[in-house]
């Protein structure tokens, strides 16, 4: 049978490394959404500054 | 291109995981003292020459932050300090595991443990700097100089066991005469530390991939500021 002390150790620092590696790839995809809706942003800017070049 | 060198790295650090849990489990021979518990020895290490690596970087990530000023370092740091962070609170989860049914106690203050245990604060301690100082400048300076100072311990950790008589085992790896491992042992014990190298590797990168990110989130902020205020 496996020792309780080197049960909770191995699983306890697994689970650990997993809610850091998903937390990790949580706060990218939330950066990553920013970004793309500030680039679209900055996009929409330089055209409406184009358009009142324009005119 | 972008996608490929991550899935690569994180199947690699996986393979060199199973390889390492085998070798653990199937491949070792069990210590005849301590029984199967001994088996912690061989993520309890590991993390620990993980922790030294860590904040070498941030050592290293500081001075050249401190000297050249630049943005890279700095979030090189930031990265290995958090990552850091990780493994030291997990070799300090993983030693009283061990301590317990061997020593009887959770844990004491001898040389190394303490030494460990201010290695920590020193995690904490840094990322405490970069969350709580307002202006990005400051904090980072503030905490390359806490990575920098704060590397003294490092040596001083390493060598404790050493130096000094501690409750903590006595070094089985360049412990000088009378040291030494089983040779299945060591070679189990050298894959763990491969693949706990990996596994950091991998998680640093992907934690200076979120600074560099957070920083052109910032800089785009900061163009669009100015015109936002207009609206």
């Amino acid at each position: 049978m496996l020792n309780k002390y080197l049960f909770v150790a191995f699983s306890a620092l697994w689970l650990l490394f997993f809610i850091y590696a998903w937390s990790l790839s949580r706060r990218q995809a939330r950066l990553q959404n920013e970004l793309e809706e500030l680039k679209s942003k900055q996009g929409v800017r330089s055209q409406e500054s184009d358009v009142a070049n324009q005119k | 291109m972008g996608k490929t060198l991550p899935t690569v790295h994180l199947l690699v650090t996986l393979a060199w995981m199973l390889l390492a849990f085998w070798m653990i489990f199937l491949y070792a021979p069990q210590e005849l003292t301590m029984g199967e518990v001994q088996r912690i020895f061989y993520i309890h290490a590991p993390l620990g020459w993980v922790a030294g690596t860590a904040y070498t970087i941030v050592f290293i990530s500081s001075v050249t932050y401190l000297s050249k000023r630049s943005p890279l370092a700095d979030d090189l740091a930031h990265a290995s300090g958090e990552v850091g962070f990780i493994f030291c609170s997990s070799l300090l989860f993983t030693g009283p595991l061990w301590a317990k049914p061997v020593w009887g106690i959770w844990w004491t203050w001898d040389p190394r443990l303490t030494l460990t245990f201010v290695l920590w604060l020193l995690f904490v301690s840094y990322l405490m700097l970069r969350s709580y100082v307002a202006s990005p400048g400051r904090a980072a300076t503030l905490a390359a100089v806490v990575g920098i100072i704060g590397y003294v311990d490092v040596p001083i950790d390493y060598m404790a066991i050493r130096w000094w008589r501690t409750q903590h085992p006595q070094p089985v790896i360049a412990g000088g005469e009378g040291s030494g491992l089983d040779p299945r042992i060591f070679l189990t014990f050298m894959v763990c530390v491969g693949a706990f190298h990996c596994l950091f590797s991998y998680l640093l990168a992907q934690r200076f991939r979120l600074a560099r990110a957070r920083r052109e989130v910032s800089a785009l902020r900061r163009s669009l500021a100015p015109r936002s205020s207009e609206d």
